[in-house]
């Protein structure tokens, strides 16, 4: 291998991320790459000196990226990071470059930016080849799943609706990786009996649809947090109709903005409900009536957002109808081709 | 929508914004009104020429300010969608009821959807206040409610 070709590590715990990004480099890049799904593989591979520059992710199972940032800067392993995230919160990048890491680029990295990133830091060498160009890269082959990809477009949608969040309530939020499961309806009844953790809720509900895929975005409040929630934005809630009011608000604001971020992935445009108030201080089987006889199945996305140093947690549903589900593997398929 | 649209279908689509048996308003970032639909016409008695260029707080004593600028400043600042329900809120405008003559109530419950306009800098430039009548689910509901069938 000639000493000019980088060795490039792409580190995201989603095949489709890592594909998305592979096929972003410049063409004309002289990179050999290897990917990691995790921060620890990612660790391994820069130590056996795999990656001279890193395209890292944020939120990933067994090692996240900001520790994977520590690592580096404690011991002293030379790498040129950029981080790629659907992290989009301001704290985020302000604590990423804290740690050493060179350039933040949004997810789904475009490739002008890509490119203009790479070539401000200095890594993007034009290939001295001589011939009239560099041959085509081979592209890796991935297999993604319906799966990973539907967690991929959920984690990036979240990351936008965590940076809205973010400015209003002034703190930072931790972003969970997405569940995205299929559930027999009844098993749907214990996983939110599960996200109730034995206290009184508050839910509000709103009904999608756009492009034949509907479903309802559902918003869990634990009744405890409310108070908390209320300080943070700096309102002092006179009575039930205020608290219902500031909870409303809040859930517009999250369900809106990952809607949003999904839509535009996926290429529709949803309509949306007048959202509703489900009920408050009540347990989950009084807030939700689960249309048993219609729906078999449902495709659901679970979000769990919490605050940093403060004990407040929204759990955000997107549920999806059985019939939607041809149409949304479409979608995906679409993104993942 | 159809992505182009000409301009006889811009005449059809102005009528159909005037038609539509909901409260459609724009209001700029100084809340200042700048379309204003036959049903707002309709139900407060006030012309497009009467409202044009005015605050909807100068045309409307009944909306409280403080409420209706937090609401509307994160559709603006952070361009998602806002709403109001009339559970909460009966009405953002004091409207009659639609049915003055055998109707129970004396004014019209509302839903209220706020809505952020691009333009075409990429900006949320303006916002959009859409007003549901929703007196008759209101009704039934408190009927409801009053027999102990919640």
């Amino acid at each position: 291998m000639p000493s000019t070709v980088i060795p490039l590590l792409v580190c995201d715990d989603s095949a489709m991320a890592r594909k998305q990004l592979i096929r972003a480099l410049p063409a004309d890049w002289p990179v050999s790459i290897t990917q990691a799904t995790q921060g620890e593989e990612a660790l391994q591979a820069i130590r056996q000196g795999l990656g001279q520059v890193v395209l890292l992710d944020l939120t990933m199972p067994v090692m996240d990226g900001y520790e994977v940032l520590a690592h580096l800067r404690d011991e002293g392993l030379k790498a040129k990071v950029v981080v790629v995230s659907g992290d989009v919160q301001e704290e985020a990048v302000r604590r990423v470059s804290d740690l050493g890491a060179l350039a933040f680029l949004k997810k789904p990295a475009d490739p002008d930016d890509l490119r203009r990133t790479l070539a401000g830091l200095g890594l993007l060498v034009p290939s001295t080849a001589k011939g009239p160009q560099t041959p085509p890269r081979a592209e890796p082959v991935l297999t993604v799943n319906f799966r990973d990809t539907l967690r991929e477009v959920s984690n990036i949608a979240m990351g936008r609706a965590a940076a809205l969040l973010a400015r209003v309530l002034g703190v930072f939020v931790q972003l969970p990786i997405p569940n995205v499961n299929i559930f027999e309806v009844s098993e749907l009844h214990m996983a939110l009996t599960d996200a109730q953790r034995g206290e009184r809720l508050s839910a509000v509900c709103q009904g999608f649809i756009g492009d034949a895929i509907a479903g309802e975005a559902l918003l869990l409040f634990h009744d405890s947090e409310v108070a908390d929630m209320a300080r943070l934005i700096g309102v002092q809630p006179k009575g039930e109709r205020d608290t219902s009011e500031m909870l409303l608000d809040l859930a517009s604001l999250l369900i809106g903005a990952c809607l949003t971020g999904i839509a535009e992935q996926i290429d529709v445009r949803f309509s949306q409900g007048h959202p509703q108030l489900l009920g408050q201080h009540a347990s989950i089987e009084r807030l939700i009536h689960l249309n048993r006889t219609r729906w078999k199945k449902t495709l659901a996305v679970e979000i769990s957002y919490s605050l940093e140093g403060h004990d407040v947690h929204f759990d955000l549903l997107l549920l999806f109808t059985e019939d939607s589900l041809a149409r949304l593997t479409d979608k995906i398929n679409y993104l993942m081709g | 929508m159809a992505a182009q649209i000409d301009i006889d279908e811009v005449h059809w689509l102005l009528d159909i914004v005037q038609c539509l048996d909901v409260g459609v308003i724009v209001l700029d970032r100084q809340y200042r009104v700048e379309v204003w639909n036959s049903f707002m016409e309709n139900h407060s008695g006030m012309g497009p020429s009467q409202v044009y260029g005015k605050t909807l707080f100068e045309l409307f004593g009944e909306v409280d300010e403080a409420w209706f600028r937090r609401k509307a400043d994160s559709v603006l600042q952070l361009g998602t969608r806002a709403f109001s329900l009339w559970e909460q809120r009966p009405y953002l405008l004091h409207f009659k009821n639609y049915q003055p003559i055998t109707g129970h109530e004396d004014f019209m419950y509302q839903n209220v959807t706020f809505l952020p306009l691009v333009g075409a800098k990429g900006e949320v430039e303006h916002l959009c206040v859409v007003i549901y009548d929703v007196t008759a689910v209101a009704i039934l509901k408190k009927q409801l409610a009053a027999r102990g069938g919640q």
